[in-house]
C-alpha cells in the first residue's frame, strides 16, 4: 500500500474545513474519517498487483558504453484498468551515472485484460553481468489517491561486452596484413614461411634465390618465393594478478589489455592464424581454445566480460605451466602482464627459458601516461622529487624490459591508447619476418 | 521380470516463461511463517509482562509517602510514631474533623482546593504541620507567614544539616537536622528556626489562644527513609510529628490538576479556538504526508565495486618518500641518469646496458656545442649531488637546459 500527495493535500485543506465549521473532534474525525474512506474505496479498486503477469525481453548482450534495450511486458488478467508507476531496478552501475532514478521508473496504463509493453534501457558502466533486480508496480486507484504496491521477480541478464575500441585500428592493419600476406611474395626465406611459387627473375632480385634445378628445366631464370606461413597458432595469456588491477586513466590496465587482445584476435584470425586465450592469475580465470573464425571474437569477448583483476599476487609458475599445455606446438605466445621489477624477476623471468625454448614470445605491458606527466613536473620541490621519482619508475621498467630482451622476449610497453595498435604492429612485424 | 513404466509427463505450460507467476507479495501462509519467531517472542513478551503485572505488589509512590518503603519514602518515620503510641491515620480526606487533639500533616498543600483549604482552617486541628506550602495555601491556614521571596529574600535554599537556631523545644532537642528547601518569614506571632539568608526552613505559628499552632517546613527531605538517621531528622520528625496523641497523615491526590494561577496571556490565548483544531487537522495532513514520503517504490540496490587503485600511486609514494627523507643525492641521480639516457641517442651514442659511457657522451655534446665548459657540463651529468632543495631545483633545470639546446640547437 501507498499513499500520493493528494492524500496529504486533501487532509491539509480538511483543515479549513475543521477550522471554520467545525472545531472539535468530531470535525477531525469527520474529516480524517473521509480521507481514509477515499483511501479505502481506491485500495479496493485499484488493480491487483499481484495477479499481473510478467515477461521480460531483449538485448541480453552489449558494448561496454552503448545502451541496451529490456523489454517489460506487463498482463493484466484482472477486469479493472491499471494505472501503475513501474520501477524497474538494476544495480547502480547498470544505469549512466546520474540517470538511474529517470530511466527505471514507467508510468503504464494497461486496460482490463490487455498487455502493454515498458521499455528499459541500459548504459552499463562496468563490463560483466548485470542482473535485473525486482520490478515494483504501484497500482494506483481510480480517485488516484492510494495505491496498491508490490514486487515481481524476472531474472533478466545483460552482459556488458567490453568496447573492443581499438577497431578503429583494424582497417588499416589488415591493409598490412593484405601487403604481406600471400598476395605479396617475399624472396627471404625464414622459420615461419612457406614455398609459394617460382616465377622469372627480374632485375633486383636476390640471386640467392634462384633456383638452378628450375631454370635449366624452364630455359628462363626462375627464382624460389616465399610468403609468410597461414595457420599459425597464438595464445593470449592475460595476467589478471595484482598488477593488472591498477588504474591507468580511468579504467584498470586489464581493460587496455582486453582491448589489445581482440585487436590482435581480429588481425590474426583474418591473416588466417588460431588465436586461443587464456585468463589466469592464482589459477585459470577462463580460457577459449579452438574456436572457429567465425565465431572467435564473440566468443573471446564473452569470456573477456566477466573477467575482474583479482588483487593478488600471479602464480607465475602456474601460469606458464597451463600456458605449455594449451601450446603444445610452437606458437606466439603474446603475455599481456605488468612491467614491474619484482614480480617479473622473481616470477617469471627464471621460468621465461620453458617458453623461449619452443615459442615465439612477446610480453606486451600497459604503461602510465601519468608517469610522463610526473617525470614532467618541475618549478616545485613535490614536483621535481615526483618527476625523480617517476624516472626512477621508468628507468626500472626499462631495465626489466632490457633484461627480458636479452631472453628472446619481444617486450611492448605502451599507454592504454596505443598498446592495442603497438601489439599488432608486433604481430605484422614477427609475421613478415617470418618468425611465427 | 520388472519393468519400471515412467509416469506420463505432466502436460507443459503453453507458455511457461510468460504466464509463470513473478510476484513477490507473500501470501498469508507465507507471512504467517516468516512472522512466527516475532509472534513467539511477542506472545513470550505479554505472557512475561503480565505476570510481572499479576504478581509484583511493587507499587511506585510519590516521595514522603508513609506508605512507601524506598529511600525518598517516609514510612519508617510513620512507623516509629505508631510504635511511640500515636492514634496514626491515613486520610484522602483532610477535611474530616478530629475527635480530640490530633496533628494534621499536609505533604502537598498546593494540591488542595480553597474549598478544602477553609474546611481544614476550620477543622481545628491541634498542630498543622505544611510541607513546602505555596501563598494560597499559606493565607488560608497559617496567617502571618509569608514566602520570603516576597520580602524579597532568598526563596529557595539547598537542603543541609544546620543547626535550630531558635528556642523551639522539639528543633533544640533534635540539635543539627537537615533542612533548607522553601524558606519563610516568621510573621509577627511566629517563630522561625533554621535561618538561612532573610528567611527560615520551619516556621511555627500559634494559632487563636496559643493552644493549637501551624508548623511551616520548607523540606521534607528530613523525614524521608534514607535520610532518617542522618543527623537529628528522627528526633525533629518525632517532636514535630509526635507532639499530639493522634496522627492523620494526608494522602494527596496527584491526579488532581494544579489550582490555575493568573499568568500573563500568551499568543495562542490570542488564537480563536477553531484554529487549534485546524492545527490538529494539519498534523494529521503531515502525518499522511509523511507515510505519502516515506513509501520507497522498491528496495534500495546494492552493488559490489571493485578496488580503486591508481597504477601511478607507488611512484607518488616514493616521491614522497624521497622528499621526506631529502634524498638529493637519490633524486638528481634519477634526474641526471634519464637525462643521459635521452641525450644519447639525440648525440648518437651508443647505450651500454641501459646507459651511455660517461665519456663518449661528454666528448659528444662538447664536440656539438663547444661554446659550453666541458667541465661544466661534465659537473652537471656526473658531478657530485646537490646538498639541499635549491640546488636540487637547479639541478633539474639546468639538466632541461641541457636537453633543449641539443634537441634545438
Amino acid at each position: 500500500m501507498a499513499l500520493t500527495g493528494r492524500t496529504a493535500l486533501l487532509a491539509a485543506l480538511g483543515a479549513l474545513v475543521v477550522g471554520l465549521l467545525l472545531p472539535s473532534w468530531t470535525g477531525i474525525a469527520l474529516v480524517t474519517g473521509t480521507v481514509l474512506l477515499a483511501v479505502v474505496v481506491d485500495l479496493v479498486l485499484a488493480a491487483p498487483v499481484r495477479s499481473l503477469r510478467l515477461g521480460r525481453g531483449g538485448d541480453t548482450r552489449v558494448r561496454l558504453g552503448e545502451p541496451a534495450s529490456v523489454e517489460l511486458t506487463v498482463t493484466n488478467p484482472s477486469g479493472r484498468p491499471l494505472r501503475a508507476l513501474i520501477r524497474d531496478a538494476w544495480a547502480p552501475s547498470a544505469w549512466r551515472p546520474g540517470t538511474a532514478h529517470a530511466a527505471s521508473r514507467h508510468t503504464l496504463a494497461v486496460p482490463g485484460g490487455e498487455r502493454r509493453r515498458a521499455v528499459t534501457v541500459l548504459t552499463p558502466t562496468r563490463r560483466g553481468d548485470h542482473h535485473a533486480h525486482k520490478v515494483t508496480i504501484r497500482s494506483l486507484g481510480p480517485l488516484g489517491m492510494a495505491a496498491r504496491q508490490g514486487s515481481h521477480l524476472l531474472p533478466w541478464t545483460v552482459r556488458a561486452l567490453p568496447p573492443f575500441t581499438s577497431r578503429k585500428h583494424l582497417p588499416s592493419r589488415l591493409a598490412r596484413l593484405r601487403e604481406l600476406d600471400g598476395r605479396t611474395s617475399l624472396l627471404t626465406r625464414g622459420q615461419g614461411t612457406e614455398f609459394d611459387s617460382l616465377r622469372e627473375y627480374l632485375p633486383g632480385d636476390d640471386v640467392r634465390s634462384i633456383d638452378w634445378r628450375a631454370s635449366a628445366r624452364r630455359h628462363t631464370v626462375a627464382v624460389r618465393t616465399w610468403r609468410p606461413e597461414r595457420d599459425r597458432h597464438i595464445l593470449i595469456v592475460l595476467d589478471t594478478g595484482r598488477t593488472s588491477a591498477g588504474r591507468v586513466g580511468d579504467a584498470p590496465r586489464l581493460d587496455a589489455a582486453l582491448d589489445a587482445a581482440l585487436l590482435l584476435t581480429a588481425l590474426a584470425t583474418r591473416a588466417g592464424d588460431r588465436v586461443d586465450l587464456l585468463a589466469h592469475d592464482t589459477r585459470k580465470r577462463g580460457a577459449v581454445v579452438g574456436s572457429s573464425p567465425r565465431e572467435i571474437l564473440p566468443a573471446f569477448t564473452d569470456a573477456m566480460a566477466g573477467l575482474e583483476p583479482a588483487l593478488n599476487e600471479t602464480d607465475m609458475r602456474s601460469l606458464v605451466s597451463t600456458a605449455l599445455k594449451m601450446a603444445p606446438h610452437r606458437s606466439l605466445i603474446v603475455l599481456l602482464t605488468g612491467l614491474d621489477a619484482a614480480p617479473v624477476e622473481d616470477g617469471l623471468r627464471p621460468l621465461l627459458p620453458l617458453l623461449t625454448k619452443r615459442h615465439e614470445v612477446v610480453l606486451a605491458s600497459v604503461a602510465d601516461p601519468r608517469l610522463d606527466e610526473l617525470a614532467a613536473g618541475r618549478g616545485t620541490l613535490e614536483a621535481v622529487y615526483g618527476a625523480a621519482a617517476a624516472e626512477q619508475t621508468r628507468a626500472d621498467r626499462r631495465a626489466t624490459a632490457d633484461r627480458l630482451s636479452r631472453n628472446n622476449v619481444t617486450v611492448l610497453d605502451a599507454p592504454p591508447a596505443q598498446i592495442a595498435p603497438a601489439l599488432a604492429d608486433t604481430y605484422l612485424a614477427l609475421k613478415a619476418a617470418g618468425r611465427l | 521380470m520388472t519393468s519400471t513404466v515412467p509416469a506420463p509427463a505432466p502436460p507443459a505450460a503453453e507458455q511457461p516463461t510468460r504466464t509463470a507467476p513473478t510476484s513477490l507479495a507473500p501470501t498469508g501462509r507465507g507471512l504467517l511463517r516468516r512472522a512466527r519467531w516475532y509472534l513467539a517472542f511477542l506472545a513470550v513478551l505479554l505472557i512475561g509482562a503480565v505476570t510481572v503485572v499479576a504478581l509484583g505488589r511493587d507499587r511506585e509512590y510519590p516521595t514522603i509517602d508513609p506508605r512507601s518503603y524506598d529511600r525518598d519514602g517516609a514510612h519508617a518515620a510513620y512507623a516509629l510514631l505508631e510504635q511511640q503510641g500515636l492514634a496514626t491515620r491515613l486520610t484522602t480526606d483532610p477535611t474530616a474533623h478530629p475527635a480530640g487533639p490530633d496533628t494534621l500533616v499536609l505533604p502537598e498543600p498546593d494540591l488542595l482546593t480553597p474549598d478544602q483549604l477553609r474546611a481544614i482552617a476550620a477543622a481545628r486541628h491541634t498542630r498543622l504541620v505544611l510541607i513546602a506550602p505555596g501563598p494560597t495555601a499559606l493565607s488560608a491556614l497559617a496567617p502571618g507567614i509569608r514566602s520570603s521571596e516576597e520580602d524579597g529574600g532568598l526563596p529557595y535554599a539547598p537542603v543541609r544539616p544546620a543547626n535550630a537556631g531558635c528556642s523551639l523545644p522539639e528543633a533544640v532537642r533534635a540539635g543539627d537536622a537537615e533542612t533548607g528547601g522553601m524558606l519563610y518569614t516568621s510573621g509577627s506571632r511566629g517563630e522561625g528556626c533554621y535561618p538561612r539568608g532573610h528567611g527560615y526552613a520551619l516556621v511555627r505559628t500559634p494559632l487563636d489562644d496559643g493552644t493549637r499552632d501551624v508548623v511551616v517546613l520548607g523540606s521534607g527531605v528530613f523525614l524521608q527513609n534514607g535520610e532518617l538517621t542522618v543527623a537529628g531528622n528522627a528526633s525533629l520528625a518525632l517532636g514535630l510529628l509526635g507532639s499530639q496523641p493522634a496522627l492523620t497523615w494526608h494522602l494527596p491526590d496527584y491526579s488532581v490538576p494544579l489550582p490555575k494561577a493568573a499568568h500573563p496571556k500568551t499568543f495562542g490565548d490570542f488564537v480563536p479556538d477553531g484554529w487549534h483544531w485546524a492545527l490538529r487537522q494539519l498534523a494529521v495532513a503531515a502525518v499522511l504526508a509523511a507515510l505519502w514520503r516515506g513509501r520507497r517504490l522498491g528496495p534500495v540496490v546494492s552493488e559490489n565495486l571493485p578496488v580503486v587503485v591508481r597504477a601511478s600511486e607507488t611512484t607518488e609514494g616514493r616521491a614522497r618518500l624521497y622528499r621526506r627523507a631529502k634524498a638529493h643525492g637519490r633524486a638528481a641521480q634519477a634526474l641526471r641518469r634519464a637525462a643521459a639516457h635521452r641525450l644519447a641517442p639525440a648525440l648518437g651514442v651508443p647505450l651500454r646496458a641501459g646507459a651511455p659511457d660517461p665519456d663518449a657522451l661528454c666528448a659528444a655534446l662538447a664536440d656539438r656545442h663547444p661554446e659550453q665548459s666541458a667541465g661544466d657540463v661534465r659537473a652537471l651529468l656526473y658531478g657530485p649531488p646537490p646538498t639541499d632543495d635549491a640546488a636540487l631545483l637547479r639541478l633539474a633545470d639546468d639538466l632541461d637546459a641541457l636537453e633543449r639546446q641539443v634537441r634545438n640547437p
